[in-house]
């Protein structure tokens, strides 16, 4: 299997040539560098602020528990800062607790996105182990007319089957909606009826 | 660079902690510099621990006191828009791997749904085991498929019309008499076997081992014509060629 990149490279620390890779490595790298911030905080319980200036003359900043109190407490250097209050305790306290679900929240749908990325790996080796061993799975670009030909009798014949199928499930469905509202309206339900769930409290449509 | 992955929680063990603290803050602080030499910007860090009256910082106090100069001095609602605490950091990053979950959820959608179509090609699945918004999707790759194949198909007449002579005499290209037909027409109104079998009419010699197109065994088109008879989704004509029990897909050798 080709690889699609060449993989992680040595960087040379100099500015970047290409205006275009500049932006995309300073919205990856601030985006890391926030992270990295967040995590020493949460493990090691240290106070942080960090300011960067975009390459558009923009400002982002990350705080912990503010950037605002950070930079008060680093400008006001020379007055000893007062102890927490009370007051501090209870509202960092309070900070970090819906921090820490939030954090959860987002583990979890990292996991997530985990389990799908790899269902999309199997996915994919599942087309290429088709492609390998049928003509007509490969790209559509490299079939010969002959070919073309045959395949899209049998993609027709299957749109056909699909609209038909597609058609009988639909009438179906009419029918036990039907079906659902003569017998609600008679009081009773047919056990067909209470199967599917048509309650009385559905609104049923038919034409 | 651990092997193992670190809880995200306060690390109670006081000298693991301070380790801890150590070896990222070097590592963060590395991280700045970086970008502000990878991108040429401005930057500054800013760090209070329990084990320093001192900040730590980065570039330097006198740095850190210009980048925040700097910061000051830009419009307060500047200043606000891009700032972030842990809690609205966290709050972006869900935002955004949402966004990537229902992209992926799309993409693994549409993987399944081809192989589906695969399947049931070869006759190996049948469509009632589908719901309706599978039949639905289902219906929609075939479209697709079909307009990639007519276009395709398309592409190649037009590449064999301005190569061949003007005047095309029948006998020396059969097949691209038979064909075109096909091509020109509209595709969507083909009825069952309709047009297929009158192109196998035109076959001539019916007789030999394979089609006019050297191809496909004679076999084959007696089996679709069969089938296309009854056309019903448990025996598509089409999954005979593809091969099954009885007929294991031996004229792929013909490719």
């Amino acid at each position: 299997m080709a690889r699609k990149s060449k993989g992680r490279q040595k960087i040379v620390m100099a500015k970047m040539s290409k205006e275009s890779n500049l932006l995309v490595t300073f919205s990856k790298r601030r985006s890391g560098l926030f992270k990295k911030a967040s995590e020493l905080c949460t493990l090691c319980g240290v106070e942080i602020a960090i300011i960067v200036f975009s390459p558009g003359r923009k400002v982002f900043s990350f705080g912990h528990p503010n950037v605002e109190q950070i930079l008060d407490k680093f400008l006001n250097a020379q007055d000893p800062s007062p102890t927490n209050s009370t007051t501090l305790q209870l509202v960092e306290a309070h900070r970090s607790a819906s921090a820490r679900e939030l954090n959860l929240q987002l583990s979890e749908l990292l996991t997530q996105l985990e389990e799908l990325k790899n269902q999309g790996e199997e996915l994919m080796n599942l087309r290429k182990q088709r492609q390998d061993m049928f003509w007509w799975e490969a790209p559509v670009d490299d079939l010969r007319f002959e070919q073309l030909q045959i395949l899209k009798t049998g993609m027709e014949d299957l749109k056909r089957n699909i609209a038909t199928h597609t058609q009988k499930l639909v009438l179906m469905e009419q029918a036990l909606a039907l079906a659902a509202c003569g017998t609600r309206s008679a009081h009773s339900m047919t056990p067909l009826g209470c199967t599917l769930g048509y309650g009385s409290e559905h609104s049923i449509e038919y034409h | 660079m651990t092997r193992k992955k670190v809880k995200l929680a306060f690390i109670s063990n006081d000298a693991t902690r301070k380790a801890t603290y150590k070896k990222r803050k070097k590592g963060l602080m590395k991280k700045v510099e970086e970008l502000t030499t990878l991108c040429g910007i401005d930057a500054c860090a800013i760090i209070y621990s329990p084990y320093d009256e001192q900040p730590d910082v980065w570039p330097d106090i006198a740095g850190v006191e210009r980048v925040v100069e700097k910061f000051k001095s830009m419009p307060e609602m500047q200043q606000s828009r891009k700032m972030l605490n842990q809690e609205s950091f966290t709050r972006q990053r869900i935002a955004k791997t949402n966004e990537q979950l229902k992209k992926q959820l799309r993409d693994n959608r549409e993987k399944e749904m081809t192989e589906v179509m695969s399947q049931c090609l070869t006759g190996q699945l049948g469509l009632h085991n589908l719901t309706l918004p599978d039949l639905n999707d289902l219906g929609f790759l075939v479209d697709q498929k079909l307009q990639e194949i007519n276009k395709k198909m398309n592409e190649i007449s037009l590449q064999e019309a301005t190569q061949q002579e003007p005047v095309v005499i029948p006998e020396e290209a059969p097949q691209q008499q038979q064909v075109v037909p096909t091509t020109v027409s509209d595709n969507v109104g083909l009825l069952a076997g309709g047009v297929f079998e009158e192109q196998r009419l035109d076959i001539a010699g019916g007789s030999s081992d394979v089609d006019a197109y050297g191809l496909v065994p004679q076999w084959f088109n007696d089996a679709v014509v069969g089938n296309n008879a009854t056309a019903n989704d448990q025996n598509l004509g089409f999954m005979n060629m593809f091969g099954d029990e009885n007929n294991p897909a031996a004229w792929d050798n013909y490719f």
